[in-house]
Order: C-alpha cells, then structure tokens, then sequence
C-alpha cells in the first residue's frame, strides 16, 4: 500500500545512527512508503528536557507537531525516545486545554492542533505493510536465524496515555520478524532497561544492565538481538569498548532485519562496533 | 522532626506536585521487585514511597536513590494503585535541586548541558556536550576507548546540526520555562 508520511529523524539518526536512517529508506522505498522529512525540525530534548523542566519537554515536541502538522499526514518517529515523547505530547494536549494552550503560546508563531497521528516503525510496517505482503516479498531465506527481540524500555511504557502494543509483553515486532521468516525466541527482556540514560554519567551501572541483556540473548542460543530503538542499538554494541570482554551478539535494528530478508545484505554492516559476521553467514538464498 | 502534621504536609504537597495519589500505597514492594537500579541505591522505591508518606522530607530529598533511577517506569507500570513512582522521583530531583540538596549532580549536569546545546543549535551537538560534561567532571580519559570506537566507525556527531529558526528556539526556552 502507497502511504506517505512526515518524518521524524531525530538526532540520532543524523549522527551516531545513520545507517539506520539509510536501512529504513532503502526498505521503506521497496514497500511504496514515502518520508517527507520535517522542514527545519528540532531535538525533542528526550528524557533530559522533562527532568530539567517538564513544560520544556512538551514545548520541544509540540514544535515538531506542529511542523509535522503542515505536511498533512500522520508523524513517522523511528528513535523509540523522540516517539514517546511525541506521542504522549501530542495526546496530553489532546486531553488538556490549559496545557494546550501553554504550548501553543511557547511555540507561536507555530501552532499544533494534535490532530495526526504519531508512530513507530514497528507501526508503520503494520499499518502500511502487513505481514502477509512481508511473508509474500522476501526473498532470502532467514530461519536458520534465531534472534530476540529487544523492544527496549521506552516504546510502550506510558503511563497516562495508552500505548500502541502491551506496556509489559508486546508482540507486534515478534509477528513482524516471523513474517520476515526468522526463528524470534521467547526471552524475559524484552523491555528491559538497558541503561542508555547514564552511558556517560555511571558507566559501571549501563555496563551491568547492558551485560545481562547480552547474557541472556547467548545463554539462549541467539545470532543477534534485534531492536527499533537507536539507543538501545548503540548500547548494547557498545559493550566491548565498555570493557566486556566475553563473546557478543550483533544487534540489528529492525530495518536491517528486512534488508536481509528483501536484499540478502545490509548496507550498514560495517558500522555495526559488534561485527555481525557470522551471523550474516546464516542467510541463504531462498 | 516528623509529627503528623508536618508529615502529611509533605505527603500533600508531593500529592499536588505530582497529581498521583501517592497515599494509595500499601508497601507491596512490586516497584522495588522489578526496579533494575536496585544496586545502586541507598534505599529502594517502595521505601521512597512510604518516606513521602511519613513526612521524611529531608531522606527523600537528599537520597543517592532519586539519582540513581533510570527513569525507565517500571515502577509506575506495575504499581497495582497506579502510583506513577518514576514521576515522584523525577519531581523530588527538582525540589532537591532547587533547594540545593541533590546528592549527585551529574545527572542534572548532563541533562542541563544537552538543553543548552538543543538551545544553542535547535539539535543535540553531541561532541560539545559530551566535552564539557567531562571537563566538568575533569575526566578527560574514563571513556577514551568507547570514543574511539565510536569514531572509527563514524558514530560519534562531530559537528553541530544548526537548525534555521534558531530565534525561534529560544523564544521557546524561554516561553516554555517562564510560564
Ligand atoms: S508498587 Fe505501588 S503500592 Fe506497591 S509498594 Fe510500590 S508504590 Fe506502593
Ligand atoms: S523508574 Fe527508577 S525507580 Fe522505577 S523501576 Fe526504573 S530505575 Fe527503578
């Protein structure tokens, strides 16, 4: 199905995961999926602009609504950071008038009306894909790969605005990745935190918390973690420059996973710290 | 000092802060029990929790636990009365720091250095931020190695992104923290 959507880089995708921005273009293109990139967007301030200031936190995303706004469809958000805190700006202005009319005052001339919708990619390839056109398309044959899936600790869990998946055991990526004929194993963590909030303020602490995740993905008997998130992405595939020294796992982003399914290969391997070598040796042609 | 009264005066005002109904708790420990900063802290959330309650203003503000937290709401998710735990925290890390009691402040340090650079250039400058954070904390080698890996495989944002309605973004800053 044709779809076009404004999007919603985010920083990350601009800098330390630009492959990721790259992988979703080349899969989105095959499926029919347009992006129209927000003209003139800024940071959503993620977790760091509602600690400081929580007002601060929904003016930073308000402005990328409104932005997204003029573009006249529903906002595509692939860091799962910038799309919480997108989504849960947009439906607490929805749902709160003074708050509504508070943020259209600190982003004016600009306004938001909260009238699209925000997404995730995990969503998007739902919406605008299916796992029947998935299963269909691909073209290499993946199930001698078994991955986890690593939702990561922000994607679903909202308090006061309800998510798109379950806050404690989603399964929409899990559906995604069978459709693209990998071997997706049950795990416990999926949404476990991997500490990305404190890589350069407690090291010791993102060390531990990353540590177990990785752990728990070779103890049972996975090629690679799979994950929509850029921060958890970097994490994790930062663990031996942390100072693990123990066997590592490849952790692919989402996309990637469809790169392998459509083209065999993907584009960003040699940006991946962790080399996923080995595992790419297990994709065979169909 | 913790009579009643100034307790439940401490309770209030968290309640009002928060708009969560921090009262309804009954010490079941579930936040605890999923919580993965758990070794880092000085006391667990179910404990912060009942403090707030009591009228432990001055534990609850000066504890390394409200820094320690990672903000990642499974607390808030599992709590069987719906108390959003990460949201109490994240409030008593502001009240701490405006009354000069946080206990750790490289948090804040960190927070506040990436708003200033997404002020600064409407983007996240990663290399400045992360510099004057460790040159702040005068640790110029601790993360030499993940820097290198990082910049080896061009992972590292080496240049600022400016956006163009940088006016605009501090108009912004400024509206948004004045109301
Ligand atoms: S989970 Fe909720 S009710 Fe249980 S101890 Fe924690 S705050 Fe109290
Ligand atoms: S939000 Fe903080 S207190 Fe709650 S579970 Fe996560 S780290 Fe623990």
């Amino acid at each position: 199905m044709a779809a076009t959507l404004a999007y919603y880089p985010g920083c990350s995708l601009k800098s330390s995961s630009k492959f990721y921005e790259a992988s979703i273009q080349k899969i989105f293109g095959r499926y029919g999926i347009t992006l129209k990139e927000i003209e003139d967007w800024s940071c959503c301030g993620a977790s760091a602009a509602h600690t400081v200031d929580e007002r601060l936190g929904h003016a930073l995303a308000a402005r990328n609504l409104a932005l997204a706004e003029r573009e006249e469809c529903d906002l595509f958000a692939p860091c799962s950071a910038c799309y919480n805190r997108a989504k849960v700006t947009n439906e607490m202005i929805r749902s709160d008038a003074v708050l509504h009319a508070q943020m259209n005052r600190a982003i004016e001339p600009l306004q938001t009306s909260a009238a699209i919708e925000v997404k995730n990619i995990i969503e998007v390839l739902d919406d605008y894909v299916g796992a029947e056109v998935i299963a269909k398309d691909r073209k290499y044959d993946l199930s001698s790969l078994k991955v986890v899936p690593y939702y990561g600790c922000v994607l679903t869990r909202m308090m006061r605005v309800k998510p798109y998946d379950d806050k404690e055991n989603p399964e929409s990526m899990d559906r995604l990745l069978f459709a693209a004929g990998l071997e997706v194993l049950r795990w416990p963590f999926k949404m476990e935190c991997c500490g990305a909030s404190k890589t350069l303020t407690n090291k010791e602490m993102t060390r531990r918390l990353s540590d177990r995740i990785m752990d728990m993905a070779i103890t049972l008997g996975a090629d690679a973690i799979v994950t929509p998130c850029p921060l958890c992405q970097m994490n994790l595939d930062l663990l031996p420059a942390l100072g693990r020294s123990k066997e590592s796992l490849p952790v692919l982003f989402l996309s990637e996973v469809f790169e392998l399914a459509l083209y065999g290969k993907m584009l960003g391997a040699g940006s991946h710290m962790i080399s996923a070598e080995k595992m790419l040796a297990k994709v065979k042609e169909a | 000092m913790n009579d009643l009264v100034n307790g439940f005066g401490f309770l209030k005002e968290m309640e009002q802060k928060t708009g969560e109904n921090i009262g309804a708790c009954y010490q079941c420990y579930r936040c605890t029990n999923g919580c993965p900063a758990l070794p880092e802290m000085d006391f667990s959330p179910h404990r912060l929790i009942r403090y707030v309650i009591l009228g432990q203003r001055e534990k609850a503000l000066t504890s390394k636990m409200i820094w320690s937290c990672l903000q990642c709401t499974t607390c808030s998710i599992r709590c069987p009365n719906d108390i959003d735990i990460a949201l109490v925290i994240d409030t008593l890390r502001k009240i701490a720091v405006k009354e000069g009691k946080a206990k750790d402040l490289d948090t804040w340090t960190f927070d506040r250095y990436f708003l200033d650079s997404v002020k600064k250039h409407g983007r996240l400058y990663e290399m400045e931020t992360i510099l004057r954070y460790k040159l702040e904390k005068k640790d110029f080698f601790g993360d030499t190695k993940m820097g290198m890996s990082m910049m080896l495989k061009g992972r590292m944002g080496l240049l600022p992104h400016n956006i163009k309605d940088r006016q605009g973004m501090k108009a912004l800053f400024e509206k948004a923290r004045g109301e």
